[in-house]
């Protein structure tokens, strides 16, 4: 028995030793995951995402134009991805009007920011602001809405704050979202630096078409060559009623894969008030079911194969007199 | 004949509403109802004759005096119809007489009825009154969570850690299923129609090389204010000019680079900043008590006294004076100086202990 025991000990700690191997993570459980296809296939509902691609993967939610939606894609895709058993770091790179602290009722615990970082006044780890609804979600913001980053500094800024997160003690984060400020200025080169894919949100209207289109291109000059939509509230009733753009006609213009389609949500404006993201309601919206499903395709590297296009009127049964 | 017809009919309708009223109650005067009914019928038919003659005369009248013949035609008529309603009647008394049987099983299971029915309201009833009262009960408890909720304690909103999701899959689950043919999908009770995404692989090249043309674009790494001269080995593409107005422009470059990595960088102990101010002041403190200045400031005679005394002699000590002007009479050792404030405030002690005396 204690031979037995030793022996495991030993073998443990073989196992241990080699430094150079790369430690599994545990929340992608990537290598564990073929022996155990049967039983994922057996349980639907407690399916996970496949994580694809590296990590951390660095996306900057981006959009050109304001007021279609960036911050508050990047506050309930994050807190899904953290639901979804990811750790999640969204940086606020909007310096000058950063709105993400109140979008996830963070504001009043944000003490120090990347500004303080780079001073020296405080540690990385304790900008990190966590969210004690999923701890596997931290915030963090560039600086105070007064203070002043320097120009031109920001992008390095940001590269060196997304390796020392690489690095970190207790492992890299899965995801960093970088929510992008308005405009293709200083902040915007900012956000984008340390970025490799992007998701470009849009509304089908032909503004924000245009400047998506726009920042789609300066993207695309920069080498993130991995860009998808998410096209932000869209009305169903309106499509059909041909007054708005369907989302295949956005498509049609963008030439991007679809990530996500929101539709328009009344929810999101009462969402915000609260600082409590979409994506914790119970029970869920349509809203938040499609952030959902947008952080899904966002883990698999995948996109959507079919879109919402008109409300059919539904099918009653026999029973739905009684309230079905 | 439309007056004909309501006349057939009419004994008819008019029975109905008798026997129903006089059987709806008792079984027992069933038999005396077949007589009495039946006498009615006929005591009642009369006047009904007379009815229909005066209307047919009335109604001729009321087209022309001229044809009487018109006139009598109607009588014979309704002649007729009362041996028609007579037969009528006899029969409808036949059928009646025929019914006992039938009303009589029909009674019974009317109170049959009538009692499940009346067990089923009760048991809704107390079903309803025990949900409503299970309802109240379950919002008042006191102490109970949903109670602080009410009180506005908690926030049901954004209490405590949200539970884990029931479902993980956002494609499939109770709000959320696909239809059979997967051209439709229900989504928080509606049903949208689906439609195929048509974006190739080549039309999204296209549009990259579209845009690729539309701009062209470098990202700026250098970053000059607008009158500063180009370095030499700078790429004038990736130059940003900065207007002098700019927010940012203000602050060109206070943090050294270096560092800055250095601290991004840094995962245990005192931040930079704090330790390099810290060990100033440290650095401070020792030059101090080298120059033997420190040491003159732990004698300073003023000092001391500030440890022996219950009140410091600074200039904001005389507010305290003012403010609390009995620590002068257990403060013995400070003789008070009269400089305008102090003997207001006096006056106001001495005014103040004799109205406590009095």
């Amino acid at each position: 028995m204690l031979s037995l025991h030793h022996h495991h000990h030993h073998h443990r700690f073989l196992h241990f030793t080699p430094p150079f191997s790369k430690p599994l993570n545990p929340k992608t459980l990537k290598p564990p995951k073929k022996p155990a296809h049967k039983i994922h296939a057996l349980l639907q509902y407690n399916r996970k995402p496949q994580l694809a691609g590296d990590t951390p993967r660095v996306v900057v939610i981006t959009s050109g134009k304001g007021g279609v939606g960036k911050t508050t894609t990047t506050a309930n895709v994050g807190l899904s991805l953290a639901r979804l058993g990811f750790s999640v770091v969204a940086i606020d790179a909007d310096v000058g009007l950063r709105n993400l602290d109140l979008l996830l009722g963070l504001e009043n615990r944000v003490n120090y920011t990347v500004m303080e970082v780079l001073n020296g006044d405080c540690r990385l780890d304790q900008a990190l602001v966590r969210d004690k609804r999923w701890s596997n979600f931290e915030l963090l913001c560039i600086s105070k809405p007064r203070s002043k980053l320097p120009i031109g500094f920001g992008g390095k800024a940001l590269v060196w704050l997304v390796d020392a997160l690489k690095a970190r003690q207790e492992g890299s984060p899965d995801f960093i979202l970088i929510d992008c400020p308005a405009g293709i200025d200083a902040g915007f080169i900012t956000a984008i630096t340390p970025a490799n894919e992007a998701v470009l949100v849009t509304t089908p209207d032909i503004t924000s078409l245009r400047d998506a289109d726009r920042v789609t291109g300066l993207l695309e000059c920069d080498g993130i060559r991995d860009i998808k939509m998410i096209v932000n509230r869209v009305r169903t009733d309106m499509i059909k009623g041909e007054d708005m753009m369907s989302v295949l006609d956005v498509q049609e213009m963008l030439g991007l894969a679809l990530l996500g389609v929101i539709p328009e949500d009344s929810e999101v404006i009462r969402s915000t008030n609260r600082g409590y993201p979409l994506v914790l309601n119970k029970p869920p919206t349509l809203a938040g079911l499609a952030f959902e499903q947008a952080a899904w395709r966002l883990v698999e590297q995948d996109s959507m194969k079919a879109v919402m296009v008109e409300e059919e009127p539904k099918k009653r049964g026999f029973f739905s007199f009684f309230g079905g | 004949m439309a007056s004909t017809g309501t006349l057939q009919f009419h004994p008819i309708s008019f029975q109905l509403p008798i026997w129903a009223s006089k059987h709806s109650n008792l079984v027992e005067l069933r038999p005396e109802f077949g007589l009495s009914s039946g006498g009615v019928n006929r005591s009642r038919l009369k006047p009904y004759r007379k009815l229909l003659v005066v209307r047919a005369v009335t109604g001729s009248a009321g087209c022309g005096g001229e044809d009487q013949n018109h006139l009598d035609e109607p009588v014979v008529k309704s002649e007729r119809l009362t041996v028609t309603v007579k037969d009528r009647v006899a029969k409808f008394h036949g059928m009646i007489s025929s019914f006992p049987p039938l009303v009589f099983v029909m009674n019974r299971y009317s109170g049959r009825n009538f009692a499940i029915g009346l067990c089923i309201a009760t048991a809704i009833l107390f079903i309803t009154v025990r949900a409503y009262a299970a309802r109240k009960l379950k919002y008042s408890r006191p102490g109970s969570v949903a109670d602080l909720v009410r009180r506005g304690q908690l926030r049901s909103d954004r209490r405590g850690i949200s539970s884990p999701l029931k479902y993980e899959d956002p494609f499939n689950n109770p709000l959320v299923k696909v239809g059979k043919n997967n051209s439709t999908i229900e989504m928080c009770g509606k049903v949208y129609r689906l439609a195929p995404i048509t974006l190739t692989d080549e039309q999204q090249t296209i549009h990259q090389k579209r845009r690729s043309r539309a701009y062209q674009w470098k990202r700026p790494t250098v970053f000059l204010k607008e009158g500063e001269s180009i370095p030499p080995d700078v790429d004038p593409d990736s130059i940003r000019w900065i207007p002098a107005n700019h927010p940012f422009a203000t602050t060109a470059s206070e943090i050294d680079e270096d560092m800055a990595q250095n601290n991004v960088n840094q995962k245990h102990g005192v931040p930079f900043r704090i330790r390099a101010e810290h060990e100033a002041l440290q650095r401070k403190l020792e030059a101090l008590q080298i120059e033997q200045k420190l040491n003159n400031l732990v004698i300073d005679p003023r000092n001391a006294k500030d440890f022996e005394r219950p009140f410091k002699e600074h200039p904001r000590s005389r507010e305290q004076i003012e403010q609390s002007p009995f620590n002068h009479q257990t403060g013995d050792s400070m003789p008070p100086k009269s400089d305008g404030a102090p003997p207001i405030s006096f006056e106001s002690k001495s005014s103040s202990e004799e109205t406590q005396k009095l």
